[in-house]
């Protein structure tokens, strides 16, 4: 509650991102938009995850349903960016809220499996519905991120960095208020949360709905800044990765989400020269993060005691707690 | 006459053959201080849970100032005015003290707010009556610390302040007492007192009699899912059913 966005600290990371421009090499320049990117996941999915205490595994499929809707507007009907972006959002939420709305009575581990469910439903339509979607092919020719005429790597950079700031204080706020508050109380007690008066069920589905929406501008900058998409950016394992940022970063913490998406996407671009080994250091990441700092680098809770209590707070466990 | 603040009228609650719950009337005035006792599986919970909406009367019906309750969902009973605490203690133990207790006043302050009016009007009621309220229980001095880090019986504390942070009409303890010491017993029961002399409607329900035949005013005693007594603790306390039905259920 007391904690403060540390505006610095990210204001000095968009900085050095944009500074990555001086390489003047394609290459850095979308290690910064992607970075820029998996922040706005990894912030939102903390919003439900780690102050929610909702463990959502189809992350992905939502940025990947903003991704969809903003290619595909874009190549067939020829919106422009200021209307594809919106329009992303909305659908992510759309279809973000349609799927939670019987997943809501779930609660804890079940919740889990149904949203891997929804994420692997949602990729296999991407990757099945080929009139919609051209399948495996993907779509390509995706515009550039244009705005009254400008365009350009490096302004394709500021509009990225200027959606991320936005995302990051929309869940800033949302976090660091008395509605975090009440998110918080979800996580740790939602039948308790209920008899102290909070709507469980309308909390769950808001919340679920802004992290979709935030996922889905995250898709269509990432649509708009690659050129390119196909169903296998959006599978199950770029769930698992972001989840993975939110961890290590510290579940409920913002700063630490962003802390955890700059780790986890620069590390591996890093480490190129190993080739495929490097995806292993994602994984050994995670694994030493769990070990020795189990609440992450600055989270509030720790990863194993949310497991934990999921699989205990399992419904009948629940029940015979009253 | 003015409708009474509580009403049960012919509760009953089967759960497949067996019925926790049966048939069970009473009522509650404003400012009563009342006791439900009951052995063990007398249907103390059951009824209690009832009231705040966990769980939904077969038959029968639950009014709350006049207004009939039963089928509510407990966020919607507690928004009315009922707030209670929990037997087994019931914090947000990863969240401070003074967030822990907010959550009892926060209601459905929403996505907008939190957005767009940070800090405005709303927020300032529930940072007013959580600090109020810190105050009231005597744990002003630990609105930073964690939940988890409290003693049992600040928790209990805590739990109690949460409640009243919704400015609850009537206020319903379950089991306050137990894992208390006497002496802690008897602060809680001074505090229960003050909270009645200052107008609030207490519901107590205890397994045990010794705080509830103390604070009181009136005495209501369950038994195999019927109510067997409805009296002061003095004319309770000698009733030949209630003594049979302590007597009967083991070491009382």
């Amino acid at each position: 509650m007391k904690a403060r966005l540390n505006l610095a600290l990210v204001a000095g990371l968009v900085l050095l991102l944009i500074g990555l421009v001086a390489f003047k090499s394609s290459y850095f320049d979308q290690i910064a938009i992607t970075t820029m990117i998996f922040v706005i996941l990894s912030a939102s999915l903390n919003l439900i995850t780690g102050s929610a205490g909702l463990l959502s595994l189809g992350h992905a499929a939502f940025f990947g349903v903003g991704a969809y809707t903003a290619a595909l507007l874009s190549t067939r009907f020829g919106w422009p960016f200021w209307l594809t972006l919106p329009a992303a959002g909305a659908m992510a939420a759309l279809v973000g809220a349609v799927v939670a709305v019987p997943t809501m009575r779930l609660t804890s581990i079940y919740f889990a499996v149904a949203t891997l469910g929804i994420g692997e439903m949602i990729y296999v339509t991407m990757l099945n519905w080929v009139g919609l979607t051209r399948g495996p092919m993907g779509v390509r020719s995706i515009p550039g991120i244009t705005l009254f005429g400008a365009e350009g790597m490096v302004f394709s950079m500021v509009v990225t960095a200027a959606v991320m700031l936005a995302a990051l204080w929309v869940v800033h706020r949302l976090m660091h208020s008395y509605y975090g508050n009440s998110l918080r109380a979800l996580r740790e007690d939602d039948a308790c949360a209920d008899a102290m008066g909070i709507d469980v069920g309308r909390l769950k589905l808001q919340s679920f709905g802004v992290a979709c929406c935030l996922a889905g501008f995250a898709g269509a900058l990432f649509a708009h800044t690659t050129g390119f998409i196909s169903p296998e950016s959006f599978r199950f394992g770029e769930s698992i990765l972001v989840l993975s940022m939110v961890v290590v970063g510290g579940l409920g913490s913002l700063y630490g989400s962003v802390i955890g998406a700059v780790i986890l996407t620069v590390l591996p671009e890093l480490l190129r020269d190993l080739g495929s080994w490097r995806m292993i250091t994602v994984g050994g990441v995670l694994f030493f993060s769990i070990l020795f700092l189990p609440r992450g680098l600055v989270g509030e809770v720790s990863a194993i005691d949310l497991i934990r209590r999921q699989i205990r707070h399992a419904p009948g466990a629940s029940r015979a707690a009253w | 006459m003015e409708a009474p603040l509580l009403a049960l009228r012919e509760v009953t609650r089967r759960f497949g053959g067996l019925t926790a719950v049966d048939s069970v009337s009473a009522e509650i005035g404003r400012g009563e201080l009342v006791g439900l006792i009951g052995p063990n599986g007398a249907g103390k919970t059951t009824l209690f849970n009832l009231i705040s909406g966990v769980t939904p009367p077969s038959a029968g019906e639950v009014a709350f100032q006049g207004r009939v309750i039963s089928g509510l969902r407990p966020f919607e009973v507690a928004r009315l005015g009922v707030g209670r605490t929990f037997q087994n203690l019931r914090v947000f133990p990863n969240m401070t003290v003074f967030d822990n207790v907010s959550v009892g006043a926060i209601r459905g302050t929403g996505l907008g707010d939190a957005l767009f009016s940070h800090g405005g009007q709303k927020a300032r009621a529930i940072s007013e009556v959580t600090t109020e309220m810190l105050a009231k229980v005597g744990l002003a001095g630990l609105v930073d610390e964690l939940a988890a880090n409290l003693s049992y019986g600040k928790r209990k504390l805590l739990e109690i302040a949460r409640a009243l942070a919704g400015r609850p009409k009537l206020l319903i303890l379950d089991e306050p007492a137990a894992g208390l010491n006497d002496t802690e017993t008897v602060e809680l029961a001074h505090f229960i007192e003050s909270l009645r002399a200052e107008g609030l409607t207490i519901l107590v329900v205890e397994h045990d009699m010794g705080l509830v035949m103390r604070v009181c005013s009136r005495v209501i005693v369950l038994a195999f899912g019927r109510k067997i007594a409805d009296a002061d603790p003095a004319s309770v306390q000698r009733d030949p059913a209630v003594l049979d039905a302590y007597l009967g259920a083991g070491d009382e």
